[in-house]
């Protein structure tokens, strides 16, 4: 259900203020969201000034610097750093996207990190992901042939691999789901952005004999229909997909009764 | 273990962007304009039990709070007949890209303005 207000225990709190130690000129003021489970408070935002003299250019690079030099208990998932992997998934200025790939420069102002949006938190910027992998789980995303032979190919034309474009790119970030309002106030039943881009994937590949029951699948007030074209996940994906669109393309198929 | 784990903020920190705001307006816009039509209906049956509640309603939109009712029903009514046709538009599976999506959607805030000027100025010599 829409619910506005955080939860009691989420009220966000004043936290600590770390002062820069380095006498550089060229401060920028990162505020970062904070909340450690073994201490029983309340979420917290802790400011740190950052040198940005000796800082590389993307947002992760500062979350780094300030777990090397400032403050080692910041909690933050990352792993490739070149945008492939989506670990560093959070909420930058109000906008979900990978810390590896958004520029610290095109933020004016202070900094301002949250987790991915709507998620219980597990620690600092770690948000609680099992519900939207449980929901991958649902739709299968694996190919359903009725191919016997398990040598021989299963021959797609160029045209028809086209049409996976724009979608098997997807990393699971987690980026479009956390940024969709129907998916905040619905996400246990609402599939969102995300996985419907999934589901797509597979309804669309040639190679897939089950489109018929994937579509089925899908077809349902609550796992799809929530989706109301407010397009926050694709401004929000940092592959430049469009699951808006990919949402779009299921409504038509089953209006269309193209099955 | 109790789960104590807190929620992240979600709407409280998310930046609004021309999607989401035609998106939230047309839903507001919606419940406003089913409101409206249902009194509109009440006003004009009222009219059927005589001339003196012509009178008592003339009075009611002749004055600051009526106008401004009008006004801000003309916008609501015009927001909604121009974000339901880009609605529409993307129901058929077009304008999905961001661009396109950022351009329709100043379309509808503007042209909704602009329709609720014509509609106030000049709606009454159409009927």
């Amino acid at each position: 259900m829409v619910q506005i207000n955080l939860p009691e225990n989420s009220r966000i709190q004043k936290g600590k203020y770390f002062k820069d130690k380095t006498g550089s000129k060229n401060l920028k003021k990162v505020n970062i969201y904070r909340w450690d489970p073994s201490s029983g408070e309340n979420p917290r935002i802790d400011t740190y000034e950052v040198d940005m003299d000796n800082c590389p250019s993307k947002v992760l690079d500062i979350l780094n610097k300030i777990k090397n030099e400032i403050d080692p208990t910041l909690a933050y998932r990352r792993s490739c750093a070149h945008g492939v992997c989506g670990s560093c998934a959070m909420n930058m200025d109000g906008k979900n996207g990978l810390a590896c790939t958004t520029p610290h420069e095109e933020i004016n102002g202070d900094i301002n990190i949250y987790p991915l949006p709507h998620l219980k938190v597990k620690k600092d910027l770690i948000g609680d992901l099992d519900g939207l992998y449980k929901q991958y789980q649902s739709i299968e995303p694996w190919l359903k042939s009725n191919s016997k032979s398990e040598t021989k190919e299963i021959i797609q034309s160029k045209e028809e691999r086209a049409k996976l474009d724009g979608a098997y790119e997807c990393i699971m970030c987690a980026c479009c789901s956390t940024s969709c309002p129907s998916y905040w106030w619905n996400g246990d039943k609402y599939l969102g952005p995300a996985v419907l881009l999934q589901a797509y994937r597979w309804i669309i590949d040639s190679r897939d004999n089950e489109r018929q029951a994937r579509l089925k699948k899908v077809a349902d007030e609550l796992k799809l229909y929530r989706c109301h074209t407010i397009m926050n996940c694709t401004s929000a994906c940092p592959k430049g997909l469009n699951p808006a669109k990919a949402i779009a393309e299921i409504k038509k198929m089953l209006a269309t009764a193209n099955i | 273990m109790e789960n104590k784990a807190p929620l992240s903020p979600h709407i409280q920190i998310y930046k609004w962007h021309i999607s989401s705001l035609v998106s939230i307006s047309h839903r507001i816009t919606g419940i406003i304009n089913i409101i409206a039509i249902t009194l509109v209906c009440l006003l004009a049956s009222l009219l059927v039990l005589g001339e003196n509640n012509y009178k008592v309603i003339e009075l009611f939109l002749s004055s600051q709070i009526g106008k401004f009712i009008i006004l801000g029903l003309t916008w609501s009514f015009s927001f909604q007949i121009l974000s339901e046709i880009r609605h529409l538009i993307m129901d058929l599976g077009y304008g999905f890209e961001l661009k396109t999506s950022r351009i329709t959607g100043f379309i509808v805030i503007f042209g909704s303005i602009i329709l609720t000027v014509i509609f106030y100025l000049f709606g009454g010599s159409f009927f």
